[in-house]
């Protein structure tokens, strides 16, 4: 039998006066398994909690209510006194009949009838409480990073300075990812290479990192602070611990393609590295292009019609026989920075877009523009090579766009047209740029200069109105927009068009599905809370940085990415995590297993578990739930029919014992 | 402020004692509604004092249970507060609850609650001000209602005529045509048997009277002689595959095509795969009960549904398999013009008609036993701590058995009828399931044959209705 402490709080006037405190204490009495009643005027002062500690101690109390305030102002309070005098946390429950008793009822007979009958409902709850302790998880010191452009490398940075290990995997050869293949990043036009480098280098440098680089994630399991991951090393057939980056391969290789990093604007071989300042700086061979035959092969080669890199390669590191290596890893925590691909929407052909060589998607014209890129930074038509004279820019190509495209703003482009018509006027400076805008957003700092830079320096002329198409006609490009500002269609023959595409995830529901994490409608990962939590998912351990949880810049992508790193680094401060003990429990010796729990569960905490007999047959499939992912939010609980599940803190027995305490009491209706 | 429920009050008669009080139990999910309330009281507004708070971390923790227990204890309101759509928590707790509530707020109209004694609302942290708007309106409300009506059989009432139920039913099969059909189901079944296809077909047999069957489990070829088809198949025999696969690897079951909702829902809740079984759809002639074509048989064809194994007609046997993904189960249904009857009562004439009925419940839990979805281990209502299903077999009990197996059903329940048939007491449990089977394709679209499809209530949209929440 338990025995009951209730403490009654005068809270001054502000129960007093509409609450008959010593009606309640003496209501209090009656209730079965209360041996101690007891009112103070603040009972959340020094002294008043030092009336619960010490009567506890004095009366060996195993529960206790504090009839006052709400508990989202005093529960952990009058939880804490209740630890110091030696009781469980958990064993400490209020009554609120303050916010929804004394403030609202002016009716003094009712207001202290309803408090009698609050503070019953509480101890029949909290007898039926047991208790509790936080759930500790053991915490793996190392996170895993996934996406090594400038996301993931300023967030594996951030956690490797900081003394944490950090697996930073990337899909493709080099790491650098979209940021690598600018020219020059607005508002400053810093050359996007030199600021991006630096930070490249040190990340292959850095003794916290291991850098997996051409490399997927295959699996992941487990949970927060538990996470084991898979990783797939795709054989690039070139050791990359002999390498030498001396390039005595490419200059023999005989199989050309589309160079991907210049958008296919130019070509490179089969065996490359994919620009000059590439991290890790050594060759990749693609299986795709290589001449050798890959029949009947999954990896690797069969047939060797042409080693011809092999043989010139001092080194001998090339290694046609080179297989996947699949390698696990265990991390407490793990950050998506999987980034963005360009989208142009049904609309591009009708723009031009793949029927005339000298349209282009921004990135492509980045390549153009860039030193490195396919004509040396020299801005030329790919159709003739001539410079062009006359460039049109058009924004909003696939964004804003619901019956083309997307619906939302992808926030770059109207600072990177600004950019691009600038940098135009830079190399050619009798060039006239023509920029088809709907609105111009530029909010960032130094933004609204730059654009009016572009505007009044370099005389960028800035229509209001979009394009309907784009048409070639005698080597011109037709653009047929409209001016809404004057109201009159506009007719302009280009050289070159150059269209603002919308922004959309790289991920395209791989990772998602791999981590078990959400996404919204378009395929960018969903945070926690848009303002308040945007680096977090809802699923603990797992957070997100930069493009691919929505379309930004990159000074808000580093922003994410520290903040990322910030949030795993607090996750691997602890040895253990603390989570909150209210979570539910399945008796597995009843459970039918329809897993319609599992389907009601927001956070993926319910997991199909197998019955198995001695000699290791299948008997069936059960529910179980992970108290590392639990939130306590009882979904499971009412979704299982025959009442399998039952949640701490929130318990049917608790629930049932207050329904029953809260039905009306004769004195009441009797006035 | 509530939808317009259609039940005219006609000359409703509610003696109520001088200056009674209503008493109002709200549940209200803690990061949102209790917030609010506590507002509320921080801003010192003034609100009737009939209102008892029980806090949840979710609204998505409550239960139908947990407003039928408020009931049961004397309350004569129930208000369920949470968070706006959109807002919750635990992100979906509000959005599954939602439809939840919306089924059990309408089979509580159904058997006859008043709904001005059932609210459910969406109050947020910020909005003290409206929770003691809402508080208000429910007081006022509830005391429009007066007293919950008892849990208790009417006396000196004369009853409601229901509607007669209409429809022609399948084609007729004369005796020869149900020859040519046994024979070719024996040669089917006989066949699956020799082949090693399955282990076990599980048939109707012949019962201890003429017009009565029996299910029966056939291991070997030549018992198939015993496979029976008439109108006297009654039973759904999906009841029994589960227990039959412990036996055997793979079964094969006679199905009607009233039968093949409870196939697809054991599959969808993992009580079965679909490898294990091989349906055998049969034509039929309707089941009779006594010389009467079963409610149930009235609207329908009897023709066997194309997403069986194996189809059963005068003319043969041939395999079929219809894609399960684009099976549609037609179900028009003669009940529903009682249903409709029903509704256009008064709640109290439904309150006393639906009290008589579940007066009679022995709580035999015959409805239980010949329902091939009521698979759980262990019942809630055996369940003991706590009992939410008052054993004793008194009104408030029978009430809330009743209520909560139709809660159970809703949007799984294919109307196979078979609770109604074995009910030793005659209670009209058809209707109940109808309503709600009704209620769920009206609100979320209907449930397929698809095992694929989630179950309409463990799935939630955003736009899904809400007209009825303050």
């Amino acid at each position: 039998m338990s025995r009951v402490g209730v403490f009654v709080c005068h809270c001054g006037e502000n129960i007093a006066r509409n609450v008959k405190v010593q009606q309640v204490v003496e209501a209090s009495r009656d209730i079965p398994g209360t041996v101690v009643t007891a009112d103070y005027p603040y009972m959340c002062s020094a002294p008043g909690q030092q009336m619960v500690i010490d009567a506890i101690k004095e009366h060996n109390l195993d529960r206790v209510v504090v009839a006052a305030c709400s508990p989202q102002l005093h529960e952990p309070t009058f939880r804490a006194a209740a630890a110091q005098a030696g009781l469980n946390p958990y064993l400490c429950e209020m009554a609120n009949i303050r916010e929804h008793c004394s403030w609202v009822h002016r009716d003094t007979e009712q207001a202290s009838a309803k408090a009698c009958q609050t503070v019953v409902a509480a101890v029949e709850r909290v007898k039926r409480a047991r208790a509790l302790d936080p759930i500790e998880v053991p915490v793996t010191k190392r996170a895993l990073v996934i996406g090594a452009g400038v996301a993931g490398i300023r967030t594996a940075l951030d956690m490797a300075n900081a003394g944490h290990s950090v697996v930073l995997v990337e899909r493709q050869p080099s790491i650098g990812g979209n940021m690598s293949r600018l020219s020059e990043t607005f508002p400053t036009l810093d050359c996007s290479q030199c600021i991006l480098t630096p930070l490249m280098v040190q990340v292959s440098r850095h003794p916290n990192i291991e850098l997996m680089t051409y490399s997927e994630v295959e699996e992941v399991t487990g949970y927060v602070g538990n996470f084991t991951v898979r990783i797939r090393k795709k054989p690039s057939f070139v050791r990359a611990e002999d390498c030498t980056a001396c390039g005595d391969c490419v200059e023999v290789c005989p199989a050309p393609g589309g160079n991907e990093f210049d958008m296919a604007l130019s070509t490179r071989k089969a065996i490359y590295i994919p620009f000059p300042q590439a991290v890790p700086s050594v060759f990749t061979l693609d299986p795709d292009r290589c001449l050798n035959s890959k029949l009947d092969s999954p990896t690797g080669f069969r047939v060797l019609a042409c080693v011809k890199c092999e043989e010139v390669c001092q080194p001998k590191a090339i290694d046609f026989d080179m297989q996947a290596e699949i390698v696990e890893r265990e991390v407490g925590a793990i950050v998506v920075a999987t980034g963005f691909d360009l989208q142009l929407g049904k609309q591009a052909v009708q723009l031009g877009y793949q029927r005339s060589l000298d349209v282009m998607d921004g990135l492509e014209f980045e390549r153009m523009l860039s030193a490195s890129g396919p004509t040396g930074g020299e801005v030329r038509r790919p159709s003739d090579g001539k410079v062009p004279k006359d460039v049109v820019f058009i924004q909003c190509v696939g964004s804003r766009d619901p019956e083309h495209g997307v619906s939302y703003c992808s926030r770059i482009c109207c600072m990177y047209t600004a950019k691009h018509a600038l940098l135009l006027k830079h190399k050619v400076p009798d060039s006239r740029a023509f920029v088809f805008y709907m609105d111009i957003r530029a909010g960032g700092k130094g933004y609204e200069e730059f654009v009016h830079r572009a505007m009044e320096e370099e005389r960028v002329m800035y229509i209001r109105g979009r394009v309907s198409q784009v048409i070639e006609e005698d080597g011109k490009l037709k653009v047929h927009g409209v001016d809404t500002l004057s109201g009159r269609t506009i007719e302009i023959d280009a050289d070159m068009v150059v269209l603002a595409a919308a922004m959309e995830p790289a991920d395209h529901g791989e990772i998602a599905g791999k981590l078990r994490i959400a996404a919204d409608a378009h395929g960018f990962f969903k945070e926690a809370h848009p303002k308040l939590r945007p680096v977090e998912t809802l699923t603990a351990g797992i957070f997100l940085a930069g493009t691919a949880q929505a379309p930004k810049d990159i000074p808000d992508t580093v922003s994410q990415a520290s903040a990322a790193a910030s949030k795993g680094m607090e996750l691997l401060s602890h040895e253990f995590l603390q989570r909150d003990p209210s979570t539910t429990h399945v008796n597995d010796a009843l459970c039918a297993g329809c897993f319609e729990c599992l389907q009601v569960c927001p956070y993926q905490a319910i997991e199909r578990r197998q019955i198995l007999d001695s000699e290791g047959v299948l008997l069936r499939e059960v529910a179980w739930s992970n108290p590392a992912m639990c939130e306590g939010c009882g979904l499971c609980t009412v979704a299982c029919r025959g009442g399998y599940i039952n949640l701490e803190g929130y318990s049917d027995e608790q629930v049932f014992a207050q329904l029953g305490a809260l039905g009306p009491l004769p004195e009441v209706l009797e006035r | 402020m509530t939808e317009a429920n259609v039940s005219v009050t006609r000359g409703e008669t509610v003696s109520v004692p001088e200056g009674w009080q209503p008493h109002i139990v709200a549940l209200v999910c803690n990061w949102c509604s209790y917030a609010g309330a506590d507002m509320a009281g921080t801003t010192r507004l003034e609100y009737p004092a009939n209102v008892r708070m029980v806090r949840f971390p979710c609204t998505g923790r409550m239960s139908p249970l947990m407003i039928l227990r408020a009931f049961e204890q004397g309350a004569d309101g129930v208000l369920v507060s949470g968070c706006h759509p959109g807002d919750c928590h635990y992100v979906q707790g509000n959005l599954v609850a939602r439809r939840r509530f919306t089924i059990f707020r309408s089979l509580m109209d159904f058997i006859g609650i008043d709904l001005k004694r059932l609210h459910f609302a969406w109050v947020s942290a910020a909005e003290g001000h409206k929770w003691a708007k809402v508080v208000t309106d429910v007081t006022a409300s509830v005391q429009e209602a007066g007293p919950l009506p008892r849990f208790d059989r009417p006396e000196g009432w004369d009853g409601i005529d229901l509607p007669e139920m209409a429809g022609s039913g399948p084609q007729e099969l004369d005796s020869d045509q149900l020859d040519a059909i046994r024979t070719h189901l024996r040669k089917a079944a006989s066949e699956m048997l020799t082949g090693g296809r399955v282990g076990v077909v599980i048939g109707y047999g012949a019962g201890t009277l003429p017009d009565q069957t029996a299910p029966i489990f056939i291991t070997d070829a030549a018992g198939c002689e015993k496979l029976e088809w008439g109108h006297g198949c009654r039973n759904n025999l999906s009841t029994y595959v589960g227990s039959a696969l412990e036996q055997h690897e793979r079964v094969a079951v006679v199905a009607k095509t009233c039968d093949l909702g409870a196939i697809s829902g054991l599959i969808r809740e993992g009580q079965l795969r679909r490898e294990h079984v091989s349906v055998i759809g049969v034509q039929c002639p309707g089941v009779r009960d006594g010389s009467e074509l079963a409610a149930k048989c009235l609207a329908c064809s009897g023709d066997p549904h194309p997403i069986c194994d194996f189809v059963v007609t005068v003319d043969g046997v041939h395999e079929s398999c219809q894609d399960l993904s684009t099976a549609v189960l037609d179900t028009p249904d003669a009940r529903d013009k009682q249903i409709a009857h029903l509704e256009s009562l008064p709640h109290d004439q439904r309150w006393k008609y639906w009290q008589r009925q579940f007066s009679r419940c022995l709580r035999c839990y015959a409805c239980r036993a010949a329902c091939p979805l009521c698979y759980c281990s262990s019942c809630i209502a055996e369940k003991h701590r706590p009992q939410w299903v008052s054993t004793a077999i008194d009104s408030p009990g029978n009430s809330t058995w009743n209520i909560i197996r139709a809660i159970h059903l809703a949007g799984r329940c294919t109307g196979c009828d078979e609770c109604a048939r074995v009910c030793p007491a005659d209670i009209r449990l058809d209707l109940i399931n109808r309503k709600l089977s009704l209620e769920v394709e009206r609100q979320y679209g209907k449930i397929g044959l698809n095992p694929e499809e989630k179950s309409a209530l463990v799935d939630f949209r955003m736009e899904d209705s809400e007209e009825f929440i303050l």
